[in-house]
């Protein structure tokens, strides 16, 4: 504590000095006060004084007065004033020290506010602790209760401590300071065996940094002096690691919850990405909407577009010799085989249904066209490789049509499902179907036709027209023959005014004359399957006539 | 020529608290003056012309600005050196203390270390 100097009670212009000046008129003393090194503060000194009696504050002699007898009872007035002011003085002095504390505090946790790295908040703390209270060296020990590991995020001062022994010493730390406890240290010895702690440090003040109950780090200080730190200290101390732990718990939650958000946002990219496999993007994006999440039960958009379906003709006697195993092997490699084919053609597959397949061709027919004569060379090259393995080869037929379609989303709020909603994607199944009836690869409707630019290099055939079944309206059904194998196409483009010959007369039931023509297209190309069904069915009507309501139309009545 | 330092806060632990942080300039022949109110330390520095003058913002009769102003720009008082306190988050008072010129500003809570070495600087005996 601040010793209270006598100049300052008596010597100076204060209400305290003229009291006292005051008293001393007053008593008629003829006395004078001095210092405790003899140098007169008031009064004038005589040659002997008569009495001599000394001014004590806080049981220590801070002057005297002399002269005559009165001495005493001044000395002992002023001994009573100085030691009111030494008291008012302490007090002072304690209240600054708290305030310092206060100000220590509050500078610290201004500090912690604008920090959110954990790392950064222990290096702020250290030198904070290293500041406000006398140390030689101090580290910030962090404790990972998940993995059980320490580490050493901040150190300050003189280098005392050993961080690698400090790390290697988790377990003897844990029991001090990482028990929950603070203290001051005056016998550090073990620790300095371990190596923790050089020979150095005479005292350590730690305290503990928890929140909760669970055990976070600890702040430990090294001094080079057997009474380095106060109570007051490892007060200041417990309140900083207090502070700093809450402040390094927010941070980690804060760096957990970054790191979930980025996790999550991960998982919904990759779900995004799964998703447009499933459902395709340009389904979605027919909708106006960018990700599945954004799409709603009841959104829906109708456009024009062209339906193809393929289907793996006879799959069932064929699938009839594999195992299921093999058999989803071989619908798979097929599909993957088509999809690529689709794609490129500005389509996008709307539904695989086991063996067959539904695209959708947003823009032109011909994208349909194009990728329909592309899928069949691709069968044409999938047969030569089952050929090379004694394998049978495979037919698919394909069917398209043009038409408006509804794309949307149907279900309820639990299950939901993109849905075409439409009478094209019936029809282009139906004519899909009749592939197996004309037995022909590739049939379109006159509406594909006629939605199809007019300069295009696609060869077709005029098949007739064909009633559907629970259909009103004729279609008109033809046959797109640039698929077929070179060969097979040469000879079929040779054919081609032979055959719209026969069917103009087969139509206008001249099958006499239809069924000449017929004859001349089987002689010329004998596989030509189509033909010879127009060719089978003349020959059943000159044999066994038309219905009297005959129209050339054919009726389906199965699917 | 005794140096004299004048502590002008409305908040009696605040004049007691600075007057302890300097204490020790005591021994150096300072002289304390405090005031509770802006219009007495006004007229303090008029009849004792103290060298350093700790002055908070916020007060009755008075506020620590128009104080400054007074000393600064009327009085033309060059010679006192002014330092304004004020509360934390009051820090928009910084730019119109400048205005009405302060020598040097500060914030409460206050660093006792700072508010020294600051009076010793003033007073010439750093």
């Amino acid at each position: 504590m601040a010793k209270i100097s006598l100049k300052n009670i008596v010597g100076r212009k204060n209400e305290t000095s003229a009291v006292i000046s005051n008293l001393i008129d007053q008593l008629k003393a003829n006395v004078w006060i001095e210092d405790e090194n003899g140098k007169i503060l008031s009064g004038k000194q005589l040659e002997s004084p008569l009495s001599i009696a000394a001014v004590i504050a806080d049981n220590e002699k801070i002057g005297s007065v002399k002269g005559d007898e009165k001495a005493v009872v001044i000395a002992a007035l002023i001994s009573q004033l100085a030691q009111k002011e030494t008291e008012k003085k302490n007090l002072g002095a304690e209240v600054l020290n708290l305030y310092q504390e206060i100000n220590v505090i509050f500078n610290f946790s201004e500090q912690l506010s604008q920090t959110i790295e954990p790392d950064a908040i222990a290096k702020i703390t250290l030198q904070q602790a290293m500041h406000s209270i006398p140390a030689h060296s101090g580290v910030l020990v962090l404790w990972d209760d998940v993995n059980k590991t320490l580490s050493v995020p901040a150190t300050e001062g003189e280098p005392m401590f050993n961080n690698d022994n400090l790390v290697a010493n988790a377990s003897l730390l844990l029991k001090i300071g990482l028990s929950g406890n603070s203290e001051i240290m005056a016998d550090p010895s073990l620790l300095k065996a371990r190596g923790i702690v050089n020979d150095e440090a005479q005292s350590l003040a730690y305290a503990s940094m928890k929140v909760k109950h669970r055990i976070m780090g600890a702040i430990i200080l090294a001094g080079k002096n057997t009474d380095q730190f106060s109570a007051s200290n490892l007060k200041l101390l417990v309140t900083l690691a207090l502070q700093s732990s809450a402040a390094i718990e927010s941070a980690m939650l804060y760096e957990k919850n970054i790191r979930e958000v980025k996790e999550r946002e991960e998982a919904i990219l990759r779900i995004h990405e799964v998703t447009k496999k499933f459902v395709p993007h340009e389904f979605i994006r027919s909708l106006g909407k960018e990700t599945l999440s954004d799409v709603k039960l009841g959104d829906q958009v109708e456009k024009l577009v062209t339906v193809l379906f393929t289907d793996i003709r006879d799959f069932t006697t064929l699938s009839e010799k594999m195992t299921p195993e093999e058999n989803f092997h071989f619908v798979s490699s097929f599909n993957a085989r088509l999809g690529p084919i689709i794609r490129s053609n500005n389509g996008f597959i709307n539904q695989y249904l086991g063996d067959s397949i539904m695209a959708i061709f947003p823009e032109d027919p011909a994208d349909a066209l194009n990728a329909a004569v592309n899928m069949q060379k691709a069968v044409h090259e999938l047969n030569e490789e089952r050929k090379q393995q004694g394998l049978v080869p495979i037919k698919a037929g394909i069917g398209m049509h043009t038409g408006t379609l509804i794309m949307g989303i149907t279900g309820d709020e639990f299950r939901m499902d993109a849905a075409t909603i439409s009478d094209t994607v019936n029809t282009a199944a139906r004519i899909e179907s009749l592939t197996k009836y004309y037995r022909s690869p590739l049939l379109l409707s006159d509406h594909t036709l006629n939605h199809l630019n007019g300069n295009n290099s696609f060869h077709f055939r005029h098949l007739g027209n064909v009633k559907l079944k629970g259909k009103n309206n004729l279609l008109s059904i033809i046959e797109c023959i640039n698929g077929f194998d070179d060969q097979q196409l040469e000879r079929k483009l040779q054919t081609l005014s032979l055959f719209n010959d026969a069917m103009t007369a087969y139509h206008e039931r001249q099958f006499e004359n239809a069924l000449q023509n017929f004859q001349k297209i089987i002689a010329t190309d004998p596989d030509d399957l189509t033909a010879i069904y127009f060719h089978d069915n003349t020959k059943k009507y000159l044999r066994e006539g038309v219905p009297h309501n005959w129209s050339g139309a054919e009726e389906m009545v199965s699917k | 020529m005794e140096q004299k330092i004048l502590i002008v806060d409305d908040e009696a632990h605040i004049r007691m608290l600075i007057e302890q942080t300097l204490e020790e300039l005591e021994d150096e022949g300072v002289e304390f003056l405090t005031a509770e109110n802006g219009e007495i330390a006004l007229d303090i520095i008029q009849k004792e012309n103290p060298k350093l003058v700790f002055l908070d913002v916020m007060m009755p009769k008075m506020n620590g600005m128009e104080v400054c102003r007074r000393v600064k720009k009327e009085l033309e008082l060059k010679n006192v050196f002014i330092v304004l306190l004020t509360a934390k988050g009051q820090e928009l008072d910084r730019q119109r203390g400048q205005e009405v010129g302060a020598d040097v500003y500060m914030t409460k809570p206050f660093d006792p270390e700072i508010i020294l070495s600051k009076a010793k600087e003033v007073l010439g005996l750093a």
